[in-house]
């Protein structure tokens, strides 16, 4: 389902706010806790959305159901997770089930993600290449990036063929295009341009004969 | 004729030479949903209201709404191609328009793109379609004429070069028709023309074009056109990107005519905008800041001060009512906002008065200081008379006896009303509009059967100009009625009547 993909194309603003509520109360508690345990928790809360809802759309129908109780709920997950999850976010699963908010686990857990990588100063660059990066390259963009950026680079790679050379970097919502695709592209406008003007300043200079 | 290779090779290799290969930052987003000529994106956090942006398959697109999540984005152009999900990205720039000498006689899209088959226009120069208008202290009073050749209009509610003229009326009444006039009789008077079609029917257009082709007019016209199968968005920007291109002309000293076909169209476009856009619906559902739609528009007509150029924009916003219905929103708006108005009405029209103007209620309220001093002296009260006519021959539908005064009065007046009919495409000169206005008013057509008027007035002028020509060039020279002037029209007027007889036929 889409629904779990990050930026999901149905844009569900109340769900975006809510998911960054419950995530900032989250991470809060879980700092509260000592280092080292809201890394855990985030991880934790990944896998959940990633591996047990993703999987098993049953189970999501059921934590988003009005009509399952709170107390059956409760029940759920304290038999899946009992054993696996760190007890803040089982009790936070459980605030969660008790306000009737558990069919929004993914917005926050999309949230938690971008508030914990920016406590930790990370920044997640996607890099697009027209072919797969070799590792020397791949370090050499991480380190690069992270110098200029000055936080640690999470790199998201992705491989597109029509880009022919070079490399799309995306930070957040800027864009640093250095493919060689866009610089054919930008470069057939411009000599368009060039030319019709050219053209029109001395058009009896092109004319032989 | 044979192209020389290497010449356009060499031009090719310089232009390549000179781009420079840096490395393209930009802004972007994603598309969340489209239709309807609007789009909302996620993403573009750092986008300015009303900046440009670029979709893949090459539409240009205005920030319009900024929302907490999400940018609400107007599309002008191809909307049916752009999907879901595809990536958006920031130009940084504000929507400008080509402008300049290169877009005079041309058929232009908002965005300068030419609809009329000549190649794209080739100029350096852009202006910014939105701007502030210029304020207080760069203006000056408006107090040079602008003709538009009808008699009426130039009698009754002149205009001046700076104005801003409402022609309002019901649909089918010759609003277009005055406006068209108005072009057709700047030709050799170094005014440039801008006619802004929205939500016009193509066909509508294209004739208009033929006969501004045909009166030799396109020489110094430009048309944008916005049809009624453009989207919303384009009908929107319409009338701005034209006011940017008169605006070029105007901040060089030059002076602009821009006529707008018609607002209350615009008005429509922009309201399904903001409704699409989820901005809340006021009165008649149009949203809250449709007036300043048409303020901000209208005020960047202006005369300038002597120390910017003295340029100037007219322009002759035109807006259709529904059964005269004019305290509707949109036309109380514009009137509010307009130097004044001209009301054409549907039952003048059929009557066969055309111009329909009704003279009762269309003024100009600073027109006057515009109008040369001959037509002043010559049309002063001539409003307030036909006016006063309307209400008479009203009364005296009811059958009753008349006494001589009234009776004459009414004479009078239906001689002025057939004086001021005027055909379409026809604009007169400013010294013929006197010389027939001053016979009229001054009571040489009182006996003058009501129909031969017209044809009265066409062999007057035609024997003023052959017969009494260094009466015609003193006029056109001084434009006032001095005492010799007056002497030398009553001279022409008597010596015409003397030897004229009506056509029997006329009668």
């Amino acid at each position: 389902m889409t629904e779990f993909v990050k930026h999901e194309t149905v844009l569900d603003t109340g769900a975006e706010k809510l998911g960054k509520t419950y995530a900032r109360a989250l991470i809060a508690a879980a700092k509260n806790q000592g280092d080292g345990v809201a890394d855990t928790i985030v991880n934790q809360l990944a896998m959940i959305v990633d591996d047990y809802l993703g999987h098993n759309p049953q189970l999501r129908d059921a934590f988003a159901s009005p009509r399952v109780s709170h107390a059956e709920k409760v029940r759920v997950i304290d038999r899946i997770f009992g054993d696996e999850l760190h007890p803040t976010l089982l009790k936070f699963l459980k605030v969660m089930a008790s306000r009737d908010r558990l069919g929004y686990v993914y917005a926050v857990r999309n949230a938690a993600d971008e508030i914990f990588d920016d406590m930790m100063g990370r920044v997640v660059a996607s890099v697009q290449t027209a072919v797969p990066l070799d590792d020397v390259t791949r370090s050499q963009v991480i380190e690069r990036l992270g110098s200029v950026m000055n936080a640690e680079i999470k790199l998201r790679e992705s491989v597109d063929p029509e880009l022919i050379g070079g490399m799309v970097i995306r930070i957040g919502d800027r864009v640093f295009d250095s493919s060689v695709q866009n610089r054919l592209n930008k470069l057939a406008v411009k000599v368009r341009r060039g030319f019709s003007s050219k053209l029109l300043e001395r058009f009896d200079q092109f004319i032989s004969g | 004729m044979k192209f020389s290779s290497d010449e356009i090779a060499s031009v090719l290799q310089q232009e390549i030479e000179q781009f420079d290969n840096k490395t393209d930052v930009r802004e972007v987003g994603t598309v969340l949903e489209v239709g309807d000529g609007i789009a909302r994106v996620y993403g573009l956090s750092g986008v300015m209201a009303g900046e440009m942006v670029e979709f893949r398959n090459g539409s240009i697109g205005l920030a319009f709404n900024l929302e907490e999540n999400s940018v609400g984005v107007i599309i002008l152009g191809d909307y049916l191609t752009i999907e879901e999900g595809e990536e958006v990205k920031a130009l940084g720039t504000l929507l400008s328009v080509p402008a300049g000498d290169a877009v005079i006689g041309r058929v232009l899209d908002p965005l300068g793109n030419p609809l009329d088959g000549k190649g794209p226009v080739q100029t350096d120069i852009t202006r910014p379609v939105e701007i502030i208008a210029t304020g207080v202290a760069e203006r000056q009073p408006v107090t040079q004429p602008m003709q538009t050749g009808i008699k009426a209009v130039d009698a009754m509610t002149p205009i001046g070069r700076g104005q801003r003229e409402l022609i309002i009326g019901d649909r089918k009444t010759g609003k277009t028709a005055i406006a068209i006039d108005a072009i057709l009789n700047q030709k050799g008077k170094d005014v440039k023309c801008f006619y802004v079609a929205i939500g016009q029917k193509d066909s509508a257009v294209a004739s208009l074009l033929g006969v501004l082709e045909k009166n030799g007019a396109m020489e110094y016209t430009t048309v944008i056109v916005a049809g009624a199968s453009s989207p919303a968005p384009m009908q929107y920007v319409a009338p701005y990107a034209g006011t940017a291109m008169a605006e070029q002309f105007m901040f060089n000293g030059g002076h602009a005519l821009i006529v707008y076909d018609d607002l209350s169209k615009q008005a429509t476009a922009y309201r399904q905008m903001s409704l699409l856009m989820r901005r809340p619906p006021g009165r008649e559902a149009y949203p809250g800041d449709v007036f300043y739609c048409h303020s901000r528009l209208l005020e960047r007509s202006a005369k300038l001060s002597d120390a910017l150029g003295g340029g100037s924009i007219t322009s002759l916003p035109i807006i259709e009512t529904l059964e005269g219905e004019v305290s509707a929103y949109i036309p109380t708006n514009v009137i509010s906002i307009t130097d004044g108005q001209i009301y054409l009405q549907p039952d003048l029209f059929f009557a066969g008065i055309r111009p329909a103007m009704n003279a009762g209620i269309s003024v100009s309220r600073v027109g006057g200081a515009a109008q040369v001093k001959a037509m002043k002296k010559v049309a002063g009260g001539l409003r307030l008379d036909l006016a006063a006519f309307r209400a008479l021959e009203a009364f005296a539908q009811l059958g009753t006896d008349l006494d001589a005064a009234t009776q004459s009065q009414l004479d009078r007046g239906y001689r002025m009303v057939e004086l001021l009919k005027q055909p379409q495409f026809k604009p007169m000169s400013v010294t013929d509009q006197v010389l027939s206005l001053y016979a009229g008013t001054r009571g040489f057509l009182d006996d003058v059967p009501v129909k031969a008027v017209r044809r009265w007035e066409m062999d007057f002028l035609q024997f003023a100009k052959d017969k009494h020509a260094s009466l015609v060039s003193l006029l056109d020279e001084k434009m006032d009625l001095s005492d010799e002037v007056i002497q030398m029209i009553e001279a022409c007027i008597g010596d015409f009547k003397n030897g004229y007889k009506p056509v029997e036929s006329a009668i």
